[in-house]
């Protein structure tokens, strides 16, 4: 168990014609002594690299990684006292799980023979992988080498866990199942855990906070509600939820009094006061809504809301999914703009209907469109924050 | 003849080819389906059958391999049996076991043996570990890897006549190379292919020399196939470079070294060639005699055909002692 600091981390590779490629860009990230943090993003935003730095498995460029304050920017990878998950699992195929699981104990440690055989046995009766003790890799499916890989980690009892997409080779049922058991694990075994994965709603249902790279850079680190609900731009508000969250390119004209109208060529959207205070006097601007807080109403013909935050619209697609219907539109006369709203699954909508849409103001987020950061973000009772759809 | 055409014919029938056959298919199919169509015989579903219909393709290779290859090992044996020898032709009346017998009290016959045993094991094992350096080696990603692959692969790919001549120049006494280079440090000069002491190594370091390019390949590619993954799990398992490759990485060459062997082992059984280059002939120095120089010198120089067909078959034993474990191996993975 230790804290794990990454303070500016950089990784640079340098291709044969002398290129430099940046591979991330000054990382700094505090993972607490127990915590779960995921690293989630598009496959190359250095994720995984990240992981193999803290590993030992990559040298560091620049920067520091530090374990519980000592730097072990140099430390190799066998004593740094962490064990990692791979997504191939990476059992060795000549070796009986037993010895598998054995292997990392009789590396790293001076245990002798009898306590390795005995924290084996252990593991494997918690993992419920027992039965499989003397058998090849060769010889179990996929879910029980998955388990097999996380066993052959805890057995070590290590610092840190690394995990780079370890559920990734699994079908999805399984995988929804091994997302709730390794929770569990983790919170039972109280090892800091520093797991990789592209997959948002992994992120947001695992981890205790997420951080969310792109390019290589750091987008925004917090808790799971954090990133979904305040997200810090247009990158996370985007990568975080499914469907994504709708965007529109949309410049600010003044209203009367206080409030502002968000222009298009297919929507007016009038904000109050403290969104057009946030937004300042920048002129262009991305308004973004997340699909499940947009909500549909029968409509005849192209008629409007006096609150300013209605836009009639026609039904493309509707993609049922059983509790909810996931709903494609095309907005405005000309139905340049396209927007998803997820539904309740009991509603009625076909396509062809043509509707209005209804966005709420203290749902929207607005960003910068030159920085893409966020501007405002969607207000959420602190007391009761909403679970979100994913 | 006869039945050949008739087999062809068989095989134009079902391919269902022309518009004869389309005829005789479309009729046979109206009879069977009015019940009153002829049984068809057990010698026309012989006819029929896959084994048959595919003998065209498979009966002359067999037949040529037959005659070639398994009728002159045991028109060999038989040959073993009698007492030919110099001009003339064999006697099949008489035959007997005795010249396995006469082997026995030969003892030109146990020094060939052993020598084909050291040299079947040392250069079988040496090999194995010089290529498996090698291969280690040039797999850890080191500046102009492919360059070194080509210059220790180019040995194996020179004529062992070419290689013999070599290292006869190498190894000669007054101004071979090597004793020029042992000389720097006071030592010898040594008799390399003359000393009954020295011979068979100094031929076994020669072999290996040629040899172990070829297993340093066959390592290399199964060492490519190995995941990177492997390497990384051992070494976050906390596994030194030492010891990842001797309890992850080798373990999983395995397959790889017993093809090697196999093909080192059998090389190794009629390393003929090059002893003949080496020395000139059939009559190596003493100490380098092995059963093949022995048997060719027995049959060619001798004339002692049968004693010559008797060494040959003990050679043949041999090499079907190395390889039926192997097939056997291959056998039970499902390989063959």
């Amino acid at each position: 168990m230790a804290e794990t600091q990454l303070d500016d981390v950089r990784k640079v590779f340098t291709e044969t014609d002398g290129n430099e490629i940046v591979a991330v860009n000054d990382v700094s990230i505090d993972i607490e002594d127990g915590e779960f943090l995921v690293l989630v993003g598009p496959s190359g935003c250095g994720k995984s690299t990240t992981l193999r730095m803290i590993a030992g498995l990559e040298t560091i460029s620049d920067g520091d990684i530090r374990l519980d304050d000592r730097v072990i920017n140099d430390v190799p990878a066998k004593d740094r006292d962490i064990a990692m998950v791979f997504q191939s699992y990476a059992l060795y195929p000549h070796m009986t799980v037993r010895e598998n699981m054995a292997f990392g104990l009789e590396e790293s440690t001076d245990l002798s023979d009898d306590e390795i055989a005995a924290r084996v046995e252990e593991t494997a009766e918690m993992m419920g992988i027992d039965p499989l003790l003397d058998r090849k890799p060769e010889e179990l499916s996929g879910g029980q080498q998955q388990r097999v890989a996380l066993g052959r980690a805890i057995v070590r009892e290590p610092a840190v866990f690394l995990m780079d997409e370890p559920l990734s080779n699994l079908d999805a049922k399984l995988r929804a199942q091994m997302r709730t058991e390794l929770q569990q694990l983790q919170e039972q075994l109280e090892t800091t855990t520093v797991y990789v994965t592209h997959d948002q709603t992994e992120a947001m249902t695992m981890g205790d906070r997420i951080a969310i790279l792109n390019d290589g850079e750091l987008q925004q680190v917090g808790t799971p509600l954090e990133c979904y609900h305040e997200p810090a731009n247009v990158f996370v508000a985007d990568f975080i939820g499914e469907p994504a969250m709708n965007f529109f390119d949309v410049t600010r004209r003044d209203a009367d009094g206080d409030g502002a109208v968000l222009v298009n060529e297919t929507l007016e959207y009038t904000v109050s006061a403290d969104i057009s205070t946030a937004i300042g006097d920048r002129d262009d601007l991305v308004l973004g809504v997340r699909p499940e807080d947009i909500s549909i109403e029968r409509s005849e013909g192209d008629q409007r809301r006096a609150d300013g935050h209605t836009v009639p619209a026609s039904v493309t697609v509707v993609e049922p999914t059983g509790d909810e219907n996931i709903v494609y539109l095309d907005l405005g006369a000309d139905r340049s703009e396209r927007i998803i709203a997820t539904i309740d699954g009991m509603s009625q909508v076909e396509a062809g209907d043509r509707v209005v849409v209804h966005v709420p103001e203290d749902a929207v987020h607005v960003f910068d469109g030159e920085t893409n950061e966020a501007l405002h973000n969607r207000r959420v009772e602190s007391n009761e924050p909403r679970v979100p759809n994913v | 003849m006869k039945r050949f055409l008739l087999l062809l014919r068989s095989i134009r029938r079902t391919q269902g080819e022309g518009p004869e056959s389309e005829r005789t298919s479309g009729e046979r199919r109206v009879m069977t389906d009015g019940g009153t169509s002829e049984k068809r015989s057990t010698f026309q579903r012989w006819l029929d059958s896959d084994i048959v219909q595919s003998a065209p393709f498979w009966l002359p290779p067999f037949l040529l391999m037959g005659f070639f290859v398994y009728a002159a090992i045991g028109w060999n044996f038989l040959l073993s049996l009698t007492e030919y020898s110099g001009f003339g032709d064999p006697d099949y009346s008489n035959l007997g076991l005795q010249n396995y017998w006469a082997m026995l009290d030969d003892p030109g016959m146990w020094a060939a043996t052993r020598n084909t045993f050291v040299l079947l094991v040392g250069f079988t094992v040496v090999c194995l570990i010089v290529g498996l350096l090698l291969a280690l080696l040039l797999d850890r990603e080191i500046r102009f890897s492919r360059s070194f692959r080509t210059i220790y692969l180019l040995p194996f790919a020179l004529s062992f006549i070419v290689t013999a001549q070599f290292w006869r120049w190498m190894y000669n006494v007054n101004n071979g190379i090597i004793n020029q280079f042992i000389g720097v440090f006071g030592l010898g000069p040594y008799s390399w292919l003359g000393s009954p002491k020295l011979v068979l190594g100094a031929v076994i370091f020669a072999l290996v020399w040629q040899f172990s390019g070829y297993t340093m390949i066959i390592y290399l590619a199964a060492l490519r196939s190995i995941p990177n993954d492997q390497y990384e799990a051992a070494r976050a398992d906390g596994a030194s470079t030492v010891r990842m490759y001797w309890r992850v990485i080798i373990p999983q060459l395995r397959p790889a070294m017993v093809s090697a062997t196999v093909t080192l082992v059998l090389f190794a059984l009629k390393a003929f060639d090059f002893l003949y280059a080496t020395f000139d002939g059939y009559r190596p120095r003493r100490g380098a005699d092995i059963l093949a120089t022995k048997m060719v010198r027995e049959s060619f120089g001798r004339s002692e055909w049968a004693y010559g067909s008797s060494i040959a078959l003990m050679l043949f034993v041999l090499s079907l002692g190395v390889i039926t474990p192997y097939l056997y191996n291959q056998y039970k993975r499902g390989n063959l």
